[in-house]
């Protein structure tokens, strides 16, 4: 191999790097290291002058490498990528040296500083002497997509989908469409008809030509990396159940949540008492238009108690974030259908974040509903009232914005059940290859910048299956979802980038250890040919197979021994 | 031992004007922006919460109503509209019946047309039983003064004394047992601190002080209000003692005795100017005490007027020698005064006693708290109250 052509290009970074590190000594440092053909300080490293005077160099000098010695490579390691690919380098001939991020931003010694900046430099150096040109590679994309659920995430994201023009599996495990909210009379805090929102949806959905549906069925097993999936799919829908399988590019997971269990609580007595109902239970009696005891009298003391197995240390810690508004709902609905009922409200903090939401907490507390606040990790206790009394129950509690210990009369109480991670959630999540949280929501890429994504590419989550949220939330997870998976596919291929692992096959032994091991499900096994392979598209170059495979068969590209080994005597010569 | 929570009390006291309360939802400005806020007293928040409860005992025993002035700043900071001050002022009417053993105070506050018919009744009686008194034992001429030339006075002053003794007495009577109650509520309540009789007599000076100088006003932001309400307040008593003491100079005539009536021009002075004060800025609504008036409020200040505006012209018609008019304006000023002062233990006058006795009794529960709190570890009670 002949003698590699490096330039080196050292950032200041506005005076980020250049206040404490001295770049001109770190430049003279690199001028004389092997190979370094060329060695640059510039302001502004990352800018357009400064990107032009790396593709200026590389045709001077008739450079072969690049090392930048900048700030951290999740800042700009794509940019200088881009400015090699430019000048008509491979990208994977550079390298970058973190001197900002490692160096200047958390050291005040100035002769130090500029020591371990040289250092890094020199490290990358060493190793960038040792890359390999890669390519990436590209893969099929299918179009259709497969939906988990049939509730209002699930049906808002398959329709956007169809709607864009390509096709939709629907596959909902109960026999009926609309998921919870299908369950539910009003919606707060507008008030309108959940029946009416799920209706235009479900009408929709059924006559779309794109949308396949498919009820009681259940999703048995999903193999392949995103634009390549194949599932097999259990249903019951039709005449003899039966298992289907198809492929498909991408999965919206859309699963919901399930309701607590409320005689998990002994003391609400819910089961027992009979006029103590669960907030779905209250839903059934507004539907039917009739708010009224069990032995069918309307309530003269109505009470709502809130965060009945959430925020609490023995159930969930979380917040269901939709019980407020709808115990408010309740309050209102409760007022208008007896006026002359008395409501009481049992919170531990109001909720009231939406938008919207603080004017109808207002209506709310206008409406003269009682509102009494309990503390986190207390519970109310309800027990009959003695005869005679004008109620049916009384609830004890320590109310904290009066300190007393006080007793509510009520005839009818409704519990405000918190959301749960359903029954079949680790289930799905094994099957999607995607991971769950503590208290069993699926994680997003990213919580903040990537809240639809998973770290399985293809694997898109929306709605409750993520965590307790509003319709409105839902809905907007909905369509990011399916504008994620819209871009996609109008970009018809898939690119897959150059760093991947790659099994030598003749150097593997077939033990499967690799296999086991993948977080990603990236590693396949040839039973024919008795050897792992990797699938490109999938490995997200995390180095697990290659550190662990026994006899070195697994070489992860862009981190051979070779180049790792470089970098470390760079940095301690 | 759990009390009871009465979601009904808050309709009750709509009547005696808390329209808003349920609004609350008690994030505390308004007792951060109270001057009169400070432990152990937590104003007007804790009455607030005990309103939107119906801790109906909590709210009877409760003396911090009568430690608000209503300088309207609470309300002025309310997110919530919840109105605070108005609040307040519909707890002191409410308190103000509580205290009342004859249901009237009560009564009146529910229905201001029964008011006004009370009125009209006692005013009417008053005619009647002068008209009677006079004719009976004045000879019939009317002639409420002098009685002229060599006549007997058809209402003497010896007669009128008689009269609004008796009548002064009597409503002192029914004064003193809803002060009574009013001790017994307050002072007697599961949350107050017990205190000696020693503490009560050490303090006892700061009932004519509060009396007089209503000086904790003084510490509000604005203090037109205050002023305004001490001219009216001293205007008052400064009558009420030339009319107990010294009726015989007073309504003698028509020569101007300025020993007693130089005090005379200076409490009307002082009633005018308060009562008109009061009127205005309820008509205009200009302040945020001013801007809810019930019933009652009205009833108060056109009855005022009236006492003070009879008064005005009886001097004049009696100094200026015109006899006929002078008796009759008598007569209607009568008609005035005894419903005036007939109301006076059942309606917002008593609040003439309440509020210095709360500021005395607030006093000496405040130091009964903290000597405990010396004493020893800090008593439950206290840890309540703060």
């Amino acid at each position: 191999m002949a003698e590699p052509k490096i330039g080196v290009f050292i950032c200041s970074c506005g005076t980020n790097i250049s206040h404490v590190v001295d770049t001109e000594a770190v430049r003279e440092q690199a001028l004389v290291l092997p190979g370094v053909e060329t060695a640059r300080t510039y302001r502004y490293m990352c800018s357009n002058p400064g990107q032009e005077m790396i593709g200026a160099a590389v045709r001077e000098h008739g450079l072969d490498r690049v090392v930048v010695a900048a700030c951290s490579p999740r800042m700009h390691e794509r940019t200088f990528r881009g400015a090699c690919r430019a000048a008509g380098l491979n990208p994977y001939l550079f390298e970058m040296a973190n001197i900002r991020e490692q160096c200047s931003w958390v050291h005040a010694d100035r002769p130090a500083a500029t020591l371990k900046a040289t250092a890094l430099t020199r490290a990358a150096v060493f190793r960038v002497a040792r890359n390999e040109p890669l390519d990436g590679l590209t893969a099929e994309m299918c179009p259709t997509t497969l939906v988990l659920g049939g509730g209002i995430a699930g049906l808002t994201a398959a329709l956007e989908l169809a709607e864009g023009g390509y096709p939709v599996v629907l596959v909902e495990r109960s026999d009926r469409l609309g998921g919870n909210l299908a369950r539910v009379d009003l919606t707060a805090p507008y008030l309108d008809s959940a029946r009416d929102l799920l209706t235009e949806r479900i009408t929709r959905v059924r006559r779309h030509h794109n949308i396949t549906v498919m009820l009681h069925s259940q999703l048995k097993a999903l193999s392949g990396f995103v634009g390549n999936f194949t599932a097999t799919v259990q249903t019951a829908d039709g005449e003899a159940p039966r298992t289907i399988a198809f492929r498909l590019g991408n999965v919206v997971v859309a699963t919901g949540y399930r309701e607590f269990d409320a005689s998990r609580i002994t003391h609400y007595g819910w089961g027992k008492l009979p006029n103590v109902v669960t907030s779905f239970e209250f839903e059934r009696m507004l539907r039917s238009g009739r708010i009224e005891t069990k032995d069918g009298r309307p309530p003269r003391y109505a009470a709502i108690i809130h965060c009945v197995g959430s925020r609490s240390r023995e159930f969930h810690g979380y917040c269901s974030r939709v019980c407020c508004m709808t115990a408010l709902k309740y309050a209102q609905e409760i007022k208008s259908a007896v006026p002359d009922c008395y409501v009481s409200d049992l919170y531990i903090d109001m909720h009231a974040f939406g938008k919207g939401c603080e004017d109808f907490y207002k209506r709310g507390s206008e409406a003269k509903t009682l509102f009494l606040m309990y503390g986190k990790n207390e519970h109310p206790v309800i027990r009959r009232a003695p005869p005679g009394d004008d109620c049916e129950m009384l609830i004890e509690v320590d109310e904290q914005l009066s300190g007393e210990r006080i007793e509510i009369p009520a005839d009818l109480v409704v519990l405000m059940v918190g959301m749960e991670a359903r029954e079949d959630s680790a289930e799905v999540a094994h099957l999607v290859n995607i991971s769950q949280d503590k208290d069993g929501w699926f994680i997003e890429s990213h919580p903040k910048l990537d809240p639809v994504a998973t770290t399985t590419e293809g694997i898109y989550i929306a709605g409750t299956c993520a965590a307790p949220k509003d319709i409105p939330d839902t809905v907007a997870q909905a369509r990011a979802a399916a504008g994620r998976i819209l871009a996609r596919i109008a970009r018809g291929r898939i690119e897959i980038d150059g760093v991947f692992a790659e099994v030598h096959e003749e150097r593997c032994s077939g033990c499967r250890i690799c296999n086991e091991l993948c977080p990603y499900s990236a590693i396949e096994f040839d039973s024919e040919k008795r050897r792992s392979h990797v699938i490109a598209a999938a490995c997200k170059a995390c180095g697990a197979c290659a550190a662990a495979c026994p006899s070195g068969a697994v070489k992860a590209r862009h981190f051979t021994s070779e180049q790792v080994l470089a970098q470390v005597e760079g940095l301690l010569s | 031992m759990a009390v009871r929570v009465n979601p009904k009390l808050i309709t009750e006291l709509a009547k005696y004007g808390a329209d808003d309360v349920q609004n609350c939802y008690h994030c505390g400005n308004c007792s951060a922006t109270c001057p009169f806020s400070k432990e152990p007293f937590v104003i007007p928040r804790r009455s607030m919460r005990y309103l939107q409860m119906g801790l109906e005992k909590s709210l009877r025993g409760d003396l911090e109503p009568w430690l608000c002035y209503y300088c309207g700043e609470c309300s002025e900071q309310c997110p919530r509209g919840a109105e605070p001050g108005e609040t307040m002022m519909s707890l002191r009417r409410w308190l103000t019946s509580r205290y009342d053993f004859t249901g009237l105070a009560g009564l009146f506050y529910r229905s201001t047309r029964a008011e006004i018919a009370a009125l009209v009744l006692v005013a009417l009686l008053t005619a009647a039983g002068l008209l009677a008194y006079g004719y009976i034992w004045g000879g019939g001429d009317l002639s409420a003064f002098d009685g002229g030339e060599g006549r007997r006075p058809f209402l003497p002053a010896s007669a009128i004394h008689v009269f609004d003794w008796a009548l002064g007495l009597g409503f002192l009577a029914v004064l003193l047992v809803n002060v009574a109650r009013m001790w017994h509520f307050t002072m007697r309540s599961r949350r107050s601190p017990r205190v000696s009789a020693a503490a009560y007599l050490k303090h006892a000076v700061l009932l004519p002080v509060h009396f007089f100088s209503q000086k904790r006003w003084a510490e509000c932001k604005e203090t037109t209000p205050w002023k305004m309400h001490l001219g009216l307040m001293l205007g008052y008593v400064t009558m009420l003692v030339l009319v107990m003491f010294f009726l015989e100079p007073l309504q003698h005539g028509p020569g101007i005795r300025w020993e007693v009536h130089a005090f005379g021009y200076l409490a009307t002075a002082g009633l005018l100017a308060g009562t008109i004060y009061a009127l205005r800025g309820r008509l205009r609504k200009s302040r945020s005490s001013h801007r809810h008036s019930h019933g009652t409020d009205w009833v108060f200040l056109g009855l005022l007027l009236a006492v003070v505006a009879t008064g005005v012209v009886l001097h004049l018609t009696h100094r200026l020698g015109y006899g006929t008019a002078a008796n009759v304006t008598y007569l209607v000023h009568m008609m005035a005064v005894v419903p005036w002062l007939a109301r006076y233990p059942f309606t917002k006058w008593s609040h003439l006693v309440y509020r210095p006795l709360a500021m005395y009794f607030a006093a000496l529960q405040s130091e009964a708290l903290t000597s405990r709190v010396r004493g020893q570890e800090q008593p439950a009670a206290l840890a309540r109250a703060a």
